[in-house]
């Protein structure tokens, strides 16, 4: 049976993935143009984060919504068709400012482990 | 586009036609267009994770793959309650005009008062279109413009007042409004887009 430590970190991991997860897609695209699938893979394979990949799904249309990306649909070789996201000129001046809030939050948040 | 495969094993085929329908069935609400790209992304999504896992049963690597994108009412539901949200913005929707203002004012102070705001002008419009409207049939309804400068949208003739614009006041309160209306959707919009 779960410690009650456990259950809170379970119910606390999902919203921290959450948040961090738009961040991790922008810089993903930003090598470069990538389909979902793949996307679900390299996140899953650089993170560790263990997440259902149909999830990545509401959060790139809500980021094509938002213009941070841009999508094409491209025919592979055996003539399936794939769907590319692209990260745009405002998605990287986004991206950006993430990296900025992120450097700051983490070095706060590390200090603060540290004194612990 | 159509995905062009085949599948050889009769199991793995009933799995995946299963699954596309379960797809179809959950994206119904959505037009044509959305439907169709969103159901043509996931399988082909699933196609490519059944064809990269490690199981040697076609159907064990299809139900491993469909496993692997988690459960549909997961990613599906905020799909498609994004999407309709977005679209019937986009068409000036009323009912998804006040579920959208009833969802920010319920996020806290800035965004209840923001809620006013946008109910204001919401308000403000309709009255507008409504008076433009009724002009039509009685003239004296419009603005009026008082002797002490002031001015007041009015349903009657007032007294010691001049009415602005009364043979053109119908048309531009109704060009009006409905410019106003366009506008005011585009500005939630963008509110929300931001907020959410």
């Amino acid at each position: 049976m779960p410690s009650k430590s456990d259950q809170v970190i379970e119910r606390w991991i999902p919203q921290f993935k959450k948040g961090l997860l738009e961040f991790i897609i922008l810089l993903k695209l930003k090598d470069g143009a990538i389909y979902g699938y793949q996307l679900a893979v390299e996140i899953k394979k650089i993170t560790s984060i263990d997440m259902a990949e149909g999830t990545l799904y509401p959060l790139l249309n809500r980021l094509n919504r938002d213009g941070l990306v841009e999508t094409e649909w491209l025919t592979t070789e055996t003539g399936n068709p794939r769907k590319y996201y692209k990260i745009t000129v405002f998605g990287t001046e986004v991206l950006g400012k993430m990296g900025s809030y992120w450097t700051q939050t983490h070095s706060s948040i590390l200090k603060m482990v540290d004194e612990k | 586009m159509k995905l062009n495969f085949t599948i050889e094993s009769k199991v793995a085929q009933k799995v995946w036609d299963n699954f596309e329908r379960d797809l179809i069935h959950k994206l119904a609400r959505l037009p044509k267009k959305e439907r169709e790209e969103i159901s043509q992304e996931i399988l082909s999504h699933l196609y490519d994770s059944a064809c990269h896992d490690e199981a040697s049963l076609e159907e064990v690597k299809m139900i491993n793959a469909i496993d692997r994108l988690g459960s549909p009412d997961d990613y599906l539901t905020p799909l498609v309650e994004d999407i309709l949200l977005s679209l019937d913005l986009a068409k000036g929707h009323p009912v998804a005009i006040l579920n959208s203002l009833r969802k920010a004012g319920a996020k806290g102070f800035m965004h209840l008062l923001a809620t006013m705001v946008f109910g204001f002008g919401y308000f403000s419009i309709i009255m507008l279109f409504i008076m433009a409207t009724a002009h039509i049939a009685n003239p004296d309804v419009g603005v009026w413009l008082h002797n002490s400068g002031s001015l007041s949208l009015s349903f009657g003739a007032q007294p010691d007042s001049i009415q602005w614009q009364p043979e053109y006041f119908s048309v531009i309160g109704g060009i009006t409004s409905v410019f106003a209306y366009w506008g005011l959707n585009k500005l939630l919009n963008m509110f929300i887009s931001g907020r959410n």
